[in-house]
C-alpha cells in the first residue's frame, strides 16, 4: 500500500468513528432534552396551549426552539431532530430568544478555540524543550526541580490554576484584567487598541491553559526522551561520530513522535477545562455558553454547545493523527500505530 | 597505499558501577592489534568482549568507565584520554565500528541514505555523491541493491540487511581500524560466511586494521589471522589462529573449541563445557576465574591469579598451561 492510501484509509477510520462519536452525543442529548424531568419540551408546548396558542402554533414554535416537534411518537421526534441537524438547524436559544443556537456558538466558538490552541501551542513549546532538558539533566538539582515543577503542575486541577492566577494577578497584585475578552472602550476592529486590549484580556486564560496541561507534556516528554537515550540508534550513532547537533535531532524527532497521540487528548481536556476557565475569567467561550445553557436550562443550547466541542475534539482527533502520520515513516497500514 | 595503524591495549580495567560496588568487567587486558591484521575476539556471553571493543571507542557507557590503561592507536594516540571534538572526530572516520544491536543501530525516522548524509556531514565530506557511491559499492558487495536500500527506512529491512548497513556505514567513512562486535549474529549460515568473506576482502584491499568480536568460533576461524580468547575480564590465550586453535594451550580455549564439531571434527565427540560462565558478582576476588570450571585445577589456582605468560608469539594465562598441551588435539590440526 502506498503512503498516501494509508494516510487516506487513517483518515476515513477517524471520520468514521468521529461521525459515530458525534451521533452518539447527537442522540444523548436528545433524550436528556426530551427525558428531563419535567420534560421541558412538553412543558412549553403545554405553557403556549395555555398562553392560547392552537395547537399547531405551539407546535411549531417548540420546534423551533428545540429543533424537533414535541408530537408524535418519541421515534419520530428523534427523526425530527436527526433531520435538523443534518442541516445544520440546532434550534433557538430559549435564553436569548429569536437567536439561532448555530448563532450563539458561532460567536462563542473563536473565544474557546484560539486561547484553547494558543494554551496548547505554548505548552507544547515549553514542555518538550523543558522536558528534554529534565532528561538530560535528570542527575542534577535543575532536572529534579523541572520534573517536580511538572507533577506538581500536573496535579493541580485547571479551575484551581486559573483562581490562583486571578487572585495573584488581578486581585494580589493587579496587573492584569480579572475578567471580560475586551475593554468597552474600544471600537472593534482591526485597531491596535482594540487588538492590545484583546491580547492583554486573553494573557490569564492562555496562561491557565498553558500551565494546565505544562505538567503533562514535561513528564511526558522527559520519559520519552530518557527511553530514547537508552535506545541502541543513539548509541551508534555516537560511535559513528555524529556531530552533537544530529544526535540531538535523532533524539528529539524520536521522543516528541509519541507526543502526537496525546495531543488530541490534550486539547480535548482543555476543552472541557474551558467549562472552568471561562467561568472563572468571564470569557463569552463555549464553555462559559454551556455553563449558562446549563444554569438557565436551555437545553437546546446545551445540546448544541455539547455538540460542537465533540466535533471540535474529533477534528483535533483527526489533525493530530495526521501529523503523525505525515512525520513517523513507520505508519503504513492502518494497523501499526 | 595508507599503512595499517597498530593498537596497543596495555593493562586496561573498565569497571561497572553497580549495587555490589565497582566491579571489573575487563581486568587488565594487555592486547596487541598488529597493523594489517584480522583479530578475533572469542568468549562466552557476559566475558567482557563489548566492554573491551566499546573502550577502544573510548565510549564505555554509563554505570561503567574506564579505570585504568590505555588504548593507544597509531595515529590517534590514547584513546583513553581523547575528548570532546577530537574523540569525536575519531569516532566514524579513524575507528569503525559495527555495534553489537546493529540490527538496531539504525534511527526509525530517516531513510539509510539520510543517515548515511548525516555521517558524512558530521565528518566533513568534501563529496557526498561520492560517499553515496561508496555505499552503495559496499552494500552492492554485501548482496544488496545498494540504491533501493539508502532509498529505505529500518522498518523495511530485514535484520540482516540492517546488520549489512551497519557494516556499510562502519567502512564507507576508510576508518583504518575497524571494530566489529558480532557482526553476523542477525545472518544465516551462508550469508554469514559471505559477510566475513567480504570483511576480509575490504581488509586486505584496505590495509586495515581489524577486531572481529564473536562467540562463535568457527565463524572467526575463516577470517582471522590471531585469535584472542576472553573468559571472566581476561584474555587468557591469544596467538596466530592456526596455533591457538590448532594446540589451544588454555583449559578454557581447549573446552570452547570441543564444543564446536565443526572444529573438534567429529560431532559425536563434541562436548559442551561445563558450568555457567561467571558473571561480574560471582567473579572470584583471588585467584584464577577459570578454575570452577577446570578440570586441571590446582592448589596454586586458589590464590594465584595466573599471569599471562607470552611464548613463541602465543601468550596464555594458566597454571597448568605448561602441562596441558594437549598432543593428540594438535596433530587433528596441523
Ligand atoms: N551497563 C552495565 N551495567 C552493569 N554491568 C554490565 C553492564 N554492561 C555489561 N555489564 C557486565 O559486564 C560484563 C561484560 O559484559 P559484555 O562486555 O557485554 O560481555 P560480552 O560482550 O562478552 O557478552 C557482564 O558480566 C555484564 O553483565
Ligand atoms: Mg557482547
Amino acid at each position: 500500500m502506498t503512503r498516501g492510501a494509508a494516510i487516506t484509509r487513517r483518515v476515513a477510520g477517524h471520520l468514521a468513528r468521529g461521525v459515530v462519536m458525534i451521533w452518539v452525543v447527537a442522540t444523548v442529548s436528545f433524550f436528556i432534552i426530551r427525558e428531563i424531568p419535567g420534560d421541558p419540551v412538553q412543558g412549553m408546548y403545554e405553557s403556549l396551549l395555555q398562553k392560547g396558542m392552537s395547537p399547531q402554533q405551539a407546535e411549531r414554535a417548540t420546534a423551533v426552539l428545540y429543533g424537533f416537534l414535541p408530537k408524535g411518537t418519541l421515534w419520530d421526534q428523534y427523526v425530527g431532530y436527526m433531520g435538523s441537524l443534518l442541516h445544520g438547524d440546532l434550534g433557538q436559544s430559549l435564553s436569548t430568544p429569536g437567536v439561532q443556537v448555530t448563532h450563539l456558538i458561532g460567536a462563542a466558538a473563536s473565544w474557546t478555540v484560539l486561547p484553547v490552541l494558543a494554551g496548547t501551542l505554548l505548552s507544547f513549546l515549553l514542555g518538550v524543550t523543558m522536558g528534554v532538558y529534565a532528561a538530560i539533566r535528570r542527575s542534577g538539582k535543575l532536572g529534579d526541580l523541572l520534573a517536580l515543577s511538572g507533577s506538581l503542575l500536573h496535579g493541580i486541577p485547571v479551575y484551581v490554576i486559573g483562581l490562583l492566577l486571578t487572585a495573584i494577578f488581578a486581585t494580589l497584585w493587579p496587573i492584569l484584567p480579572s475578567g471580560g475578552p475586551v475593554d468597552v472602550d474600544y471600537v472593534p476592529g482591526l485597531n491596535p487598541g482594540y487588538i492590545g486590549s484583546l491580547l492583554y484580556h486573553a494573557v490569564l486564560p492562555v496562561v491557565t491553559y498553558t500551565l494546565a496541561s505544562y505538567g503533562g507534556w514535561i513528564l511526558a516528554m522527559k520519559s520519552n526522551v530518557v527511553a530514547v537515550l537508552g535506545d541502541d540508534f543513539i548509541l551508534a550513532a555516537e560511535l559513528r561520530g555524529l556531530k552533537r547537533g544530529i544526535v540531538f535531532r535523532y533524539l528529539a524527532r524520536n521522543a516528541i513522535l509519541p507526543l502526537f497521540t496525546i495531543l488530541a487528548l490534550s486539547i480535548g481536556m482543555l476543552f472541557g477545562g474551558s467549562i472552568f476557565i471561562e467561568e472563572i475569567f468571564n470569557y463569552p467561550g463555549l464553555g462559559l455558553l454551556l455553563v449558562n445553557s446549563i444554569s438557565s436550562r436551555d437545553y437546546a443550547l446545551m445540546g448544541g454547545t455539547f455538540l460542537i466541542i465533540t466535533v471540535g475534539i474529533v477534528v483535533a482527533n483527526i489533525v493530530a493523527d495526521l501529523l503523525y502520520t505525515v512525520i513517523d515513516p513507520r505508519v503504513r497500514s492502518g494497523g501499526t500505530a | 597505499m595508507e599503512t595499517a595503524p597498530g593498537v596497543r591495549i596495555r593493562d586496561l580495567t573498565v569497571v561497572y558501577n553497580t549495587p555490589m560496588g565497582e566491579l571489573p568487567a575487563v581486568s587488565g587486558v594487555d592486547l596487541t592489534l598488529t597493523p594489517g591484521t584480522i583479530t578475533g575476539v572469542v568468549g562466552e556471553s557476559g566475558s567482557g568482549k563489548s566492554t573491551l571493543a566499546l573502550s577502544l571507542l573510548n565510549a564505555v557507557q554509563p554505570p561503567g568507565r574506564i579505570s585504568g590503561g590505555s588504548v593507544e592507536i597509531d595515529g590517534l594516540g590514547d584513546v583513553v584520554r581523547l575528548r570532546g571534538e577530537e574523540l569525536r572526530q575519531a569516532r566514524g572516520r579513524k575507528v569503525g565500528y559495527v555495534f553489537q544491536a546493529a540490527q538496531n543501530s539504525l534511527n526509525p525516522l530517516k531513510t539509510i541514505g539520510k543517515q548515511l548524509l548525516d555521517l558524512g556531514r558530521s565528518h566533513d565530506v568534501a563529496d557526498p555523491r561520492a560517499l553515496v557511491r561508496d555505499a552503495k559499492d559496499l552494500l552492492a558487495r554485501m548482496g544488496l541493491d545498494g540504491a533501493r536500500v539508502l532509498d529505505s527506512h529500518q522498518h523495511e529491512l530485514s535484520g540482516g540487511m540492517r546488520q549489512r548497513v551497519g557494516i556499510m556505514l562502519a567502512l564507507v567513512l576508510n576508518a583504518k581500524v575497524v571494530v566489529l562486535d558480532e557482526p553476523t549474529t542477525a545472518l544465516d549460515m551462508i550469508t554469514q560466511a559471505t559477510i566475513l568473506r567480504i570483511i576480509r576482502e575490504v581488509h586486505e584491499e584496505r590495509a586495515l586494521t581489524t577486531l572481529v568480536i564473536t562467540h562463535d568460533v568457527g565463524a572467526v576461524a575463516e577470517v582471522a589471522d590471531a585469535l584472542a580468547v576472553m573468559y571472566g575480564g581476561r584474555i587468557v590465550e591469544h596467538g596466530p589462529i592456526a596455533d591457538v586453535l590448532g594446540a589451544p594451550a588454555h583449559p578454557y580455549t581447549q573446552g570452547l573449541i570441543r564444543a564446536i564439531p565443526r572444529l573438534s571434527g567429529d560431532i559425536s565427540q563434541a562436548r559442551a563445557l561445563p558450568g555457567r560462565p561467571p558473571t561480574l558478582g560471582t567473579l572470584p576476588a583471588a585467584g584464577c576465574v577459570f578454575r570452577e570450571r577446570c578440570a586441571l585445577r590446582m592448589e596454586i589456582c586458589e590464590t594465584v591469579e595466573p599471569a599471562p605468560v607470552t611464548c613463541g608469539g602465543r601468550t596464555v594465562a594458566c597454571h597448568a598451561a605448561g602441562h596441558s598441551l594437549a598432543p593428540v588435539k594438535r596433530k587433528e590440526y596441523v
